[in-house]
Order: structure tokens, then C-alpha cells, then sequence
């Protein structure tokens, strides 16, 4: 399937692509515009305004994937908790590793076009993913 | 002489009840520290994350019943360009020396742990990054917490 985004990739949208290459669709395309009008016909658009898979009453575009796909993995909201703080610094969840994933995706946009940033923030999200699934089953932070 | 910066303006409406998203947006457009320039018309220094932001805030505003346009403005007098800089930077500056204040006291009435300078340093990094316009006192905010948090680990 291809999939279309704002082109300049950072926090949410990469997490996005993360989400759906490793849980809905593992032969992902995708596209990236700078406009909406640009996004192909035949593409799902997501975190652009307008769109359903976007940012609604309040929530960032993964947690509206998360929603929408129903996805419903514990460690999945974890990690919406993290995106949503480092996305939306809005004090809404109690998310510490927040600032430091933000600066990590904007550091990595400057020096990556947009297919590498959302590859190598992928083994970002890979590497977080295990890390707070380890954390959820021990009840703490894992060593 | 013209101003010489880009500003975003957000000009947006939205109905008086139910008040909760209106309070939502008006309290998001307070942390990104917007210039208010009327009712429902307020600016900011143009750049990537600013244009993000309100551009999510006029979908927010939209998806409650309002309308919000989004503009790119460069202003035609540099001098009141300079004047809506120092009025941002005036409003920021308050809130460090607020910072300041605080910081002076607990270190005046010994009330230094780690645990009490921790939220004045999360205070001081949101407020930062609302400054698009760093006054002196920003400098003289964070040398006070940080001599605070030093207090805090010798104790």
C-alpha cells in the first residue's frame, strides 16, 4: 500500500511509518509532499491537516492510528505517551524521555532525507518498543 | 523603513459555548507564547515549528465549530516590529524573574533540595521555549537555579 506525509519527517511521523511498516503493513510505500494536494490518489495521507489518520481533539496522529488501526497493545499506548509529549509538550502525560526523543528526530531530519530518517528512527522506535515492553512486564525500568 | 522579520499570524473564531475547547486553544496559544494582537489575531516569529503548531491549533479551532486562517506577515514600520519584539520579550522576562525570585527565596529560607529546584528548572526550559526574543534576564534566571541545584547536590 502506499501512504502519503508532509515531507521534512519528524517525531509523529516517523512513529507513524514505524507503526504501520512493523504492525499493519509491512510492504509500506511512502510519499512525501509538501502540499495536500499533492498526495496521490491512489495513497492513505496521514498527519496532514484535513485527514482522518491526523491529529484530533487534542491527540497526535499516532494516537489516532492506534485508535483507528485498533491496536490495543499496552506497550503501544506507552510509547503514545512518549510521542504525544515529545510531538505536543502539552503536559497531558508524564513522559521524561519526551524532550530527548524530540531532539533525537530533529538532530536526524537535518542530516537525512526523509526515507533514511524514517528508517533509522525506525530501529529508534524498534529499540524503544522493546525497551518499554521490558519496563511494563517488570513493573520497572529495566537494567 | 519596513519591519525585516516574517510573523505568522493565526486569525480565528470560535463559538462562545462550549467554552472547553476555546479555553484548550486559547491555553495552547499562551504556551507558545503567541503575540496578542486583537480579538482572535495573534502573531509569531515565522519559522517550521511555529507554522506546525498553529496550523494544528487552526485545525483544533476548526474541528470545534470555529474558522481560523492562517497568514504569513511581514510588518510595513520596523519600529513597531521593534516594539511587538520587546513587548514579547518584556512578557517572558517577567516570567524569569518570577523564576529568579523563587530561587533566591528557597535559597534564602534554606529550602534547597533537589527535589524543589527540579520543577523551577522545568519552569525555566518551557518558558524558554516561548522566548523567541532571550532577555538578560533569562541568563540571570538560569544562573540562579543552577546555583540552587548545585546547593542542592553539595547538601
Amino acid at each position: 500500500m502506499r501512504w502519503a506525509t508532509r515531507a521534512g519527517c519528524h517525531v509523529d511521523r516517523a512513529a507513524c511509518a514505524w507503526l504501520i511498516r512493523r504492525f499493519t503493513d509491512p510492504d509500506a510505500e511512502f510519499v512525501f509532499v509538501d502540499d495536500p494536494e499533492q498526495v496521490p490518489a491512489d495513497a492513505t495521507p496521514f498527519d496532514m491537516r484535513g485527514v482522518e489518520l491526523s491529529h484530533h481533539e487534542g491527540d497526535c496522529t499516532f494516537e489516532t492510528m492506534l485508535r483507528v488501526f485498533g491496536l490495543d497493545d499496552p506497550v503501544l499506548w506507552d510509547i503514545a505517551r512518549i510521542v504525544h509529549e515529545a510531538d505536543l509538550d502539552d503536559e497531558r502525560y508524564d513522559a521524561p524521555e519526551a524532550p530527548g526523543l524530540d531532539v533525537l528526530c530533529r538532530g536526524l531530519s537535518m542530516i537525512l532525507d526523509d526515507p533514511a530518517m524514517l528508517a533509522l528512527a525506525g530501529r529508534m522506535f524498534d529499540g524503544l518498543y522493546e525497551y518499554r515492553r521490558r519496563a511494563l512486564l517488570l513493573g520497572r525500568e529495566p537494567s | 523603513m519596513a519591519g525585516s522579520m516574517e510573523w505568522l499570524l493565526l486569525a480565528y473564531r470560535m463559538p462562545r459555548e462550549p467554552s472547553t475547547p476555546r479555553i484548550a486553544v486559547w491555553r495552547k496559544l499562551g504556551g507558545l507564547g503567541v503575540a496578542k494582537l486583537g480579538d482572535g489575531l495573534v502573531a509569531l516569529p515565522a519559522d517550521a515549528r511555529s507554522q506546525e503548531r498553529l496550523e494544528w491549533i487552526a485545525d483544533e479551532v476548526t474541528e470545534a465549530g470555529g474558522e481560523a486562517t492562517l497568514w504569513k506577515a511581514t510588518l510595513m514600520s520596523a519600529a513597531a516590529e521593534l516594539a511587538l519584539a520587546r513587548a514579547m520579550a518584556a512578557a517572558v522576562a517577567a516570567e524569569y524573574r518570577a523564576v529568579t525570585a523563587a530561587a533566591s527565596e528557597a535559597m534564602a529560607t534554606g529550602n534547597v533540595m533537589a527535589r524543589t529546584v527540579a520543577p523551577l528548572r522545568r519552569q525555566l526550559r518551557r518558558i524558554s521555549q516561548r522566548d523567541y526574543f532571550p532577555p538578560p534576564e533569562r541568563e540571570e534566571a538560569r544562573r540562579a537555579v543552577e546555583s540552587l541545584m548545585a546547593e542542592a547536590v553539595v547538601r
